[in-house]
């Protein structure tokens, strides 16, 4: 099963679609999922998905934006899905009964609540 | 935005000079990445080094980067010194008193294959591991400083301990552009390897292995058939 950075990696990659490439996935993960993504950590995780063949990578035409430099863009694989969703769905699963789940509300600590 | 760079500006330079680390693939599109984002000078270079880093991480877990440098460059940089000594020493002697050609041609004969192990060595250093080539120049030019703060002699003196260094560093240019060669090269470099082993055995059998390793891995790796 893939790990939780490169299961965010798989769903921004999923969310941005054709636009998917290094720089848009890294500010996708920093303002949703509200945490600092380094250009290192994303393009190691990256590599790491793509030797699983979780997602294809390929470089696009230069563009004058990026100073005449070429993309690296990311399109989940069919295996990518397929671990994305089984990750998703652990998660729910094993979400269900606790307090930040559904259920339990009374359960929360204080600072939480 | 304040701190923020822009692409030809000075902040930009630093991080265009740390990216050197990279490689000319990556180092494009990570330099497109941050022109793109406008990110500070520090958030930048944090990004060009972590990532930097973690790929020379990457790579130290392998075991190539441990063979080129600790199983190959240092222990072939205190055996190829000895020779380089030993081979040019003879060859001024015989230019002092040139009646010895039968010393001339042994001295020769080490000098030969002083180069050819030399080319070799430098050969598979960069071919096993060229993104540790740094790690790699350490671990040879570490013994090569110590035993050159050692050497009593004059700047003459000191070219002889270093023979091989001009062989060795045309051999690691060679292992950069090409990662194998034909194999009757290899088969012959394998054979210089295996007779320097015959000739110095001495050192034990761990030095003696890390004399013949490259020769095998040549040939191991070598491009059989039409090249």
């Amino acid at each position: 099963m893939v790990g939780e950075f490169e299961y965010l990696i798989l769903s921004a990659a999923a969310h941005l679609d054709e636009e998917a490439y290094g720089a848009a996935m890294r500010e996708l993960i920093e303002t949703t999922g509200g945490r600092t993504c380094s250009l290192g950590a994303l393009y190691i995780t990256l590599d790491r998905l793509e030797a699983k063949g979780l997602v294809e990578t390929w470089l696009s035409a230069p563009t004058q934006q990026r100073g005449g430099r070429a993309k690296r863009m990311v399109k989940v694989t069919g295996a990518g899905a397929r671990e994305a969703r089984k990750f998703y769905e652990t998660v729910i699963r094993i979400s269900r009964g606790t307090a930040w789940g559904r259920g339990r509300r009374n359960w929360l600590p204080e600072d939480v609540a | 935005m304040k701190g923020q760079m822009g692409i030809g500006g000075m902040r930009w330079r630093f991080v265009e000079a740390a990216a050197v680390l990279l490689v000319p693939l990556e180092r494009e599109v990570v330099l497109g990445d941050l022109a793109e984002t406008e990110s500070s000078l520090w958030r930048g270079l944090r990004d060009v080094l972590s990532l930097a880093a973690r790929r020379q991480l990457a790579l130290w877990r392998g075991w190539r980067p441990w063979a080129a440098s600790i199983g190959l460059a240092m222990p072939a940089s205190l055996f190829l010194m000895g020779w380089s000594v030993a081979a040019s020493g003879a060859v001024a002697s015989f230019l002092g008193e040139p009646a010895q050609l039968t010393a001339l041609g042994l001295s020769l004969s080490r000098l030969l294959l002083v180069t050819c192990w030399a080319w070799m060595a430098g050969f598979v250093v960069s071919s096993v591991s060229r993104g540790t080539l740094w790690a790699s120049a350490l671990a040879c030019g570490g013994p090569c400083l110590h035993c050159l703060s050692l050497w009593p002699g004059n700047g003459l003196s000191f070219l002889r301990l270093l023979v091989f260094l001009v062989p060795g560093l045309f051999g690691v240019w060679r292992g950069r552009r090409d990662l194998r060669l034909g194999l009757s090269l290899a088969a012959f470099l394998a054979t210089a390897g295996a007779l320097a082993f015959l000739i110095s055995g001495k050192g034990g059998w761990m030095y003696s292995s890390s004399l013949l390793w490259p020769g095998l891995y040549l040939t191991a790796t070598a491009k059989r058939g039409p090249v």
